[in-house]
């Protein structure tokens, strides 16, 4: 298991490291560059802004700039930001909890909620809520993920106002309430932003848990379970939920970088200060520095989910840990 | 020339009996909160590297300049400027310099005095190429700073100039030696005062959660009297939609740019009221004078011509806005008389582009010569509604003379390249303006169409570029007024561009909110003066001067 995991950490790595090099080269190949935003202002010269590029050294070549980001990146250092002005490792350090916490609490919430819908749609499979809950999560399995952010935020932000906009505290009174309305005021504002990754992920979750357990109710150890007598419900939790897990578990992995990918237009509408809405914010301003460290921890995030979800798969089917 | 040293005299001798900006005194109450949403963070928060507009909000409550421009925004001369760190003062006989007198009550925020050397260190560092200011060409003029003594700062000019008080004192905002001195330079962007700000203005800095939040809170012992609001904070959104919405749902109680749209919205929350006021900003359709299609005086003005502007602004902003009527703002510069415009007639432009050769031989509706249809791309911001939906109506406008012009929507850094480059046929561009005049040698002088240059259309009219350098250089403002008219005359009727609306600044305020000195460069100069009424506070109000720990 140790070796099989040490192999995919290297596979990891190779595949952060070609990711990376394509960011780095094709992020200074697009239009434009960190001080396009003072072009509107005559005042900010040409030769103001080539100073600026020269102090950050964007004035050498490519493969120059390359060459010295991979030595500051090996060090530990990611670079400055030239649109925070602050150690890009700052910034990061900022903005990965955030994000982990909103995908944790979606990721749970969307299994919990995915699972749940597919196994009550398998075992009254034809029925009329089976019909219904189909629809429903096709309806937010094709939903564009910005598109949903923005129609939630209309509805339960705006015209029934019961969230808050944006953020993920009270911009002005949360450093003056006491520790319980703090807590509540995150998980308030937690709500719109995690429901949002929540539906988009519990629709594919409940789809494929569907498919699995419609796969294992026929097989004959479950005939076997309902011969002996069992109850129903024990039947589907004991028999043939365990057994139509595995194909959800790989889910799991797959379910990672999409949260990751949601999370950029999710976090954007909501001001969630996450690294969706530092890496839109770092492109559209062209934050070299910012978006190639916003590429390593995605990621980095991206192969520890998809190891995470090989290892559970294995832990869960004891034929893959045969030698 | 006389006559600006007898303004100026007249100016020194009204100063004796000019009230200083009096703020304490009045019926207005103090406290309360303000939260303004504000849809960009800052990037910093240091005077001399700011070049966005929060950092510019935030920085302007901070720290302080020597004196700061009046109500009407004029540059030349020292009319209309109001003591601030400088209490009062004097003009040399040769206009050379201008001996500044600190105010001894000014402090820092940490508690120590403010000092001439204060001003001679800002100065420096604005000027340091290590530092690469992006003002510091604006001051240019200002050779160098003297210190007379503690609490006199001697300005020195390289030459006299009309808006030579004005790049003295409000391209420059003063910086504390003391915290600065020892911090190399090229370190002071990524300094820790950069985030963290001491200044001397009527608000001091409290926090800022990048992306999210900025604070500051009122200077209780501060010289020029206590701000009326307890405290100020930005809060940052992702957009302008967004940032609106904050307001709407009352998470915020002022947003900048409403859109016309939003109006309604407002109306219908009794708790929210809009505000119009000027802004020194306006868009023009730049046509690419390098390219032999717009190298045609003729054919620019027949495409003018060919548009009623007045009828695309109005189906646009309804009464929000006007027509630009050259590169300037109206209501910056009421003296300047209406400019002679370029009449809307399609008539004319018809058989103007007749006599240029351009008909249509193929009866395709699109006018032709030589094979050749008259058709051209206009390059459009994809993130400026109004500038899009005004293209289309633009195109349309075109259409009906026989021109094609096709619309490209790109995002900003594609367009920048675009502009930067000179590869466009015609571009929706706008100018934020400066305060002063002058700018125009910035963006429509022949000097300026140089690689890196802001004339991006390549206009070049001598006769214009002598009048504007005579404007800019006339030591009597009447003179230099014609000279402005005169220039803004040419190079409307020679039309390199096609100067499209001025920008009317719309916002969404709470009604609790007591708003003064809005100015059309800087409607946040007179937040410290905003006030709430105590019997319309709400729960943010009631924070009071307390700071969380951070």
């Amino acid at each position: 298991m140790w070796a099989y995991i040490a192999r995919r950490l290297v596979q990891g790595l190779a595949v952060i490291a070609l990711v990376v090099t394509a960011t780095f080269v094709l992020i200074r190949l697009a239009p434009g560059d960190p001080f396009a935003a003072t072009l509107d202002s005559p005042t900010v010269s040409a030769e103001t802004r080539a100073r600026w590029s020269a102090h950050y050294g964007f004035d050498r070549p490519v493969p120059v700039q390359f060459a010295r980001y991979f030595a500051t990146i090996v060090q530990g250092d990611f670079g400055y930001s030239t649109s925070q002005r602050r150690p890009v490792g700052d910034v990061l350090a900022d903005a990965l909890p955030n994000t982990l916490l909103l995908m944790f609490v979606a990721l749970v919430l969307s299994f919990a909620l995915g699972i749940a819908l597919g196994v009550f749609q398998a075992v009254r499979r034809g029925t009329a809520p089976d019909r219904l809950l189909g629809s429903v999560t096709l309806f937010f399995y094709s939903m564009p993920d910005f598109w949903l952010a923005l129609m939630m935020m209309l509805t339960f932000a705006y015209w029934i106002p019961l969230f808050p906009v944006t953020g993920m505290v009270d911009a002005v009174m949360y450093p003056y309430w006491p520790f319980w309305r703090q807590m509540l005021d995150r998980l308030h504002h937690l709500v719109l932003p995690a429901l949002t990754l929540t539906l988009l992920t519990a629709a594919v979750i409940a789809r494929y848990q569907r498919a699995a357990m419609l796969d294992v109710v026929h097989d004959e150890y479950v005939r076997t379970a309902r011969a002996k007598g069992l109850a129903e419900r024990a039947i589907v939790r004991r028999h043939a939920l365990r057994n139509a897990l595995l194909p959800v578990i790989t889910l799991f992995g797959l379910a990672f970088p999409a949260l990751l990918g949601g999370a950029v237009f999710v976090e954007r509408i909501f001001s969630w200060p996450g690294m969706g809405f530092l890496t839109f914010n770092a492109i559209m301003t062209r934050d070299y520095h910012l978006v190639t460290g916003s590429v390593i921890v995605g990621g980095v995030m991206v192969v520890v989910g998809s190891l995470l979800a090989d290892v559970l798969y294995a832990a869960a089917d004891p034929r893959l840990r045969r030698p | 020339m006389r006559i600006s040293l007898a303004s100026a005299a007249l100016a020194l001798l009204s100063l004796g009996c000019a009230d200083r900006d009096s703020t304490t005194d009045g019926d207005a109450p103090t406290g309360g909160t303000l939260v303004i949403a504000s849809a960009a963070d800052a990037g910093t928060l240091l005077p001399p590297l700011i070049d966005d507009v929060s950092g510019k909000q935030v920085a302007d409550q901070i720290f302080d300049r020597l004196a700061e421009i009046g109500a009407e925004v004029n540059t030349i001369g020292d009319r209309g400027f109001t003591p601030r760190l400088a209490q009062r003062w004097d003009w040399a006989a040769d206009s050379l310099s201008i001996a500044f007198h600190l105010d001894a009550d000014a402090r820092w925020h940490d508690g120590r005095p403010v000092r001439a050397s204060d001003v001679r260190f800002s100065h420096a560092v604005y000027r340091d190429p290590a530092v690469a200011s992006p003002h510091a060409e604006v001051i240019t003029n200002v050779d160098s700073i003297s210190v007379r003594d503690s609490l006199t700062a001697v300005v020195w000019f390289a030459r006299r100039t009309p808006e030579q008080f004005f790049e003295a004192t409000h391209q420059l905002l003063i910086v504390p030696e003391h915290l600065l001195r020892d911090i190399a330079r090229k370190d002071l962007a990524t300094s820790a005062f950069a985030r963290n700000p001491v200044g001397s203005g009527r608000f001091r800095f409290v926090r800022w959660t990048p992306g999210a939040t900025i604070e500051i809170i009122a200077d209780t012992a501060n010289y020029r009297g206590r701000a009326r609001l307890d405290r100020v904070i930005w809060s940052f959104a992702p957009d302008p939609t967004a940032a609106a919405t904050k307001v709407f749902a009352g998470e915020a109680d002022y947003f900048e740019a409403l859109r016309r749209e939003q109006i309604p919205e407002v109306e219908k929350n009794p708790l929210l009221r809009t505000l119009r006021y000027p802004q020194l900003a306006y868009t023009f359709v730049g046509f690419n004078t390098r390219n032999t299609l717009f190298a045609n005086r003729e054919l620019r003005r027949a495409l003018v011509m060919a548009v009623d502007r007045q009828k695309l602004v109005r189906s646009v902003f309804d009464s929000l806005t006007s027509v630009a009527t050259g590169p300037f703002i109206r209501a910056a510069a009421p003296a300047i008389p209406p400019i002679p415009q370029i009449a809307f007639d399609t008539v004319r432009a018809g058989a103007t582009l007749d006599s240029l050769g351009w008909r249509d031989s193929n009866a395709d509706g699109i006018r032709d010569r030589a094979g050749r249809p008259l058709t051209f791309s206009l390059l459009v911001p994809g993130t400026s509604a109004f500038r899009i939906r005004m293209a289309v109506l633009l195109q349309e406008e075109l259409r009906r003379v026989g021109v094609d012009m096709k619309v490209e929507q790109l995002d900003i850094n594609m367009m920048g390249d675009r502009q930067n480059t000179r590869r466009f046929d015609a571009i929706f561009g706008g100018w934020n303006l400066d305060p002063s005049p002058s700018g125009i040698r910035q963006t429509f002088t022949t000097v300026a169409t140089k690689p890196g240059g802001f004339n991006y259309t390549h206009y070049s009219n001598p006769v214009f570029d002598a009048l504007v350098d005579s404007a800019a250089t006339t030591m009597n403002p009447e003179q230099s007024r014609g000279y402005y008219e005169r220039a803004y005359g040419i190079i409307v009727q020679d039309a390199p561009v096609m100067f499209m609306y001025e920008f009317q600044g719309l916002a969404v305020a709470h009604r609790r909110l007591n708003i003064t000195g809005i100015r059309p460069e800087a409607w946040w100069a007179g937040i410290a003066d905003w006030s709430i009424a105590a019997d319309q506070r709400i729960e943010r109000d009631q924070i009071g001067l307390r700071v969380a720990p951070k």
